[in-house]
């Protein structure tokens, strides 16, 4: 499959530079990217001398791969990178600096603020973002008049969700006030979880990522949130075991609300209609609102030739076309200079998720996998434990100094 | 009785050393010693492609994975040189020991399990009676089923909301309201070894009903005319005849629990709070996961010393290729 694919990637490459000046990139990306960087793709080969060929890549395997094709000597030239691995690519010397370059855009300083500081390391600058994608919080209308609530006013601090919940859970046999993933998704709830410490001023991790700093008053505060309301049964049996699988729980009518992100959007105007959901910021836990940055940043293969022809294309991906495209097919703009115009006659929700970015934050970390994304990692581990467990005190003990430890073995 | 179990080539092999029809006359020496020689090499000729399939798909990867074992090996750089740190690393690794904890409880939870089961299971479809081809075809089916498949669909059968057994259990008024099977360690374990034990009881079935199939019958009728009962029968004539086989079946069935991996990682992703992590999860955890490649070579090699130390320890326990008959 891989050599295959190596092969397919090799005879493109070498048909492509036969063919005058024109050049061909090779670019891969992760599996269940979307549609929007696609049609980007689309559009510039449709209109452009330059071609780019897209490899895609299952999403769980893209680090493998690439070290593997980097060992091989069969590197794409470019990558989109799941943006919280962009640190440890970097650390690793596989990719190029792009800091001076960067630094010309005369929009530089309005791209994702969290995309360029993940894919900044050591002060030089080696990923630029991509993707952007949000976390919000999304309500569903029908369920809240149902309820006896009113469907257009957004909660603003969980007292109000956890009240709202409750009366939604009043309804009936199946229909639930809340839901999240809570089995061993760590990805699902530094996603969805952590604003609410954010929003408030704490964080997991300490700002140069070298302290795990989890057992916070805040984040106490936001676990006991959760565990009321599973305690009050509002939340459906299920989600202690859900590993993410079930993650648009909402799609199915019967959940009142719930976190989600910028492109659960997308999947819910286009193909649950019959779902009117509202979309505000998810609150803290004394009400100031967070949200978690997320998706991917463009990575550039240390040494490759075509770097300027890969240069041409981030600048058309940045450009208002681009981001045009980008936008329509449910990606958030990567410009906040021209975003308004960008998002002005799309879904307005889409714009909630938008303003989410200047309040997002994103941690950082070279542990990302073993801290946090692993099923089996401290973080995934304390969600469950500290939520659904009957030892509060023992979860914090834990997972504090696993992950401590952790990043103690990496230093 | 039979000698003729899959355990019986050792002593064989030692036997033929001092075999009279081996030992060649002084007179005929040259001769035989040439033919011997040239049949020496056909045999090498016929065992070749099966050298070198074992060779290149087992004895140079383990060999790669030792070479690795002996250094810090990351997914992306450059591979250092540490002897033996990752195996001095392993004794206080917390994770690493919980890990073979929870392996040896799952292995012997399991083979009991399963040999409770699949002993009087034998007993049954081993009497000729009507419809017994029926009954091996019916409990051996799940057998050919693929373990990640048998996981997934037993994933769906314990999903509180859209499964089988908890609205089951709901509708028995066994419990109160619909219990999440999976959410809590002890309903987890217990629904992952049933799983277990559905799916790979029908094959410990037909290794021990070829077993009891080896048995003359003319010595269980000695022996009830000789008045013994049908216990006594069971512990002193099937049981002994039967240890070869038995053996077989435990190597399996220990040899494969420890091995466990497809149920953990497919039905609980590790279980509730990570108890159930086994030692094969935790190696691909620490390889593909955390990218620590040597050092998942290295839990790889120490998990093939213990597998291999537990069978030889079984092998002697059951005194298989002993000179008892």
């Amino acid at each position: 499959m891989l050599r295959k694919l190596l092969f397919a990637t090799a005879l493109v490459s070498v048909l492509g530079s036969g063919a005058a000046s024109a050049e061909t990139i090779n670019m891969w990306v992760r599996s269940g990217i979307g549609d929007s960087f696609k049609e980007v793709v689309k559009a510039y080969n449709a209109a452009r001398e330059d071609k780019v060929e897209l490899t895609e890549v299952p999403f769980s395997e893209l680090v493998q791969k690439y070290a593997t094709a980097i060992a091989g000597g069969q590197a794409p030239d470019a990558l989109s990178l799941d943006l919280i691995y962009t640190p440890a690519f970097a650390a690793a010397g596989q990719l190029e600096d792009m800091t001076d370059w960067a630094k010309s855009l005369t929009y530089f300083k309005s791209l994702s603020p969290s995309h360029v500081k993940l894919g900044t390391y050591e002060e030089r600058i080696y990923g630029l973002p991509l993707l952007v994608e949000t976390s919000i919080f999304a309500w569903n209308k029908g369920l809240y008049k149902q309820a006896g609530l009113d469907p257009e006013k957004a909660p603003t601090t969980w007292e109000e969700i956890t009240a709202n919940a409750e009366k939604i859970r009043a309804l009936g046999d199946n229909t639930y006030g809340f839901y999240f993933s809570g089995g061993g998704c760590g990805g699902c709830a530094i996603f969805t979880f952590t604003p609410l410490v954010w929003g408030a001023g704490a964080d997991i991790l300490s700002e140069d990522g070298k302290t795990a700093t989890l057992d916070t008053p805040q984040m106490r505060k936001a676990i006991d949130i959760y565990r009321n309301l599973v305690a009050k049964d509002t939340v459906p049996a299920g989600a202690a075991s859900d590993n993410g699988v079930n993650f648009l729980s909402i799609t199915n009518g019967k959940i009142g609300q719930q976190s989600l992100g910028a492109f659960a959007i997308g999947t819910l105007v286009t193909k649950h209609p019959e779902i009117d959901f509202g979309v505000a910021l998810i609150p803290g836990v004394d009400g100031k609102p967070s949200s978690f940055a997320g998706g991917d940043n463009f990575v550039v293969t240390k040494g490759t030739p075509k770097l300027s022809a890969v240069k041409k294309f981030i600048e058309y991906t940045y450009s208002m076309e681009g981001q045009e495209i980008m936008a329509k097919y449910g990606s958030l703009p990567t410009r906040g200079d021209i975003a308004d115009d960008v998002l002005k006659g799309l879904d307005p929700r889409l714009n909630v998720a938008k303003d989410a970015i200047a309040v997002a934050k994103t941690p950082y970390t070279l542990q990302f996998n073993d801290l946090i994304n692993s099923a089996n990692g401290p973080w995934a581990t304390f969600i469950n434990a500290a939520i659904f467990g009957n030892d509060v005190d023992g979860a914090f003990e834990n997972a504090q100094s696993e992950m401590q430890s952790i990043i103690d073995a990496a230093q | 009785m039979p000698r003729r179990g899959v355990f019986t080539f050792l002593p064989r092999l030692q036997q033929s050393e001092g075999d009279p029809m081996t030992m060649p006359a002084i007179a005929s020496l040259p001769a035989r010693k040439r033919r011997r020689r040239s049949s020496g090499w056909l045999g090498l000729a016929y065992i070749a492609p099966a050298i070198a399939l074992v060779t290149v798909f087992f004895v140079l990867p383990v060999l790669f994975t030792l070479w690795m074992s002996l250094h810090r090996w990351p997914l992306l750089g450059a591979p250092r040189w540490i002897g033996l740190g990752n195996y001095l690393r392993m004794f206080d690794d917390a994770r690493f020991l919980a890990a073979l904890g929870f392996t040896t409880h799952y292995t012997v939870v399991v083979t009991i399990a399963i040999f409770a089961i699949a002993f009087p299971l034998a007993f049954f479809v081993e009497k000729q009676r009507p419809l017994v081809s029926i009954y091996r075809t019916v409990i051996f089916l799940p057998v050919v089923v693929g373990l990640a498949s048998a996981s997934l669909l037993w994933v769906w059968l314990a999903n509180v909301d859209s499964g089988l057994l908890s609205p089951v259990l709901q509708m028995l008024g066994l419990t109160e309201r619909r219990l999440n099977l999976l959410a809590t360690f002890d309903t987890a374990f217990l629904t992952v070894i049933v799983m277990v034990v559905w799916k790979i009881a029908g094959f410990t079935m037909i290794i021990l009903l070829t077993g009891l199939q080896a048995i003359p019958t003319e010595l269980t009728e000695a022996a009830r005319i000789d008045g013994a009962r049908p216990w006594q029968r069971f512990r002193h004539l099937t049981l002994p005849l039967m240890r070869r086989t038995l053996a077989l079946a435990l190597i399996l069935s220990i040899t494969g629990s420890i091995l466990a991996f497809d149920q953990f990682y497919i039905m609980t992703s590790g279980g509730p709070q990570n108890r159930m992590i086994s030692v094969v999860y935790y190696i691909f955890n620490q390889s593909f996961v955390s990218f620590n490649l040597g050092y998942g070579a290295a839990l790889s090699i120490a998990l093939l010393v213990i597998l291999v130390l537990i069978s030889v320890v079984q092998l002697w326990l059951l005194k298989v290729g002993g000179e008892r008959p």
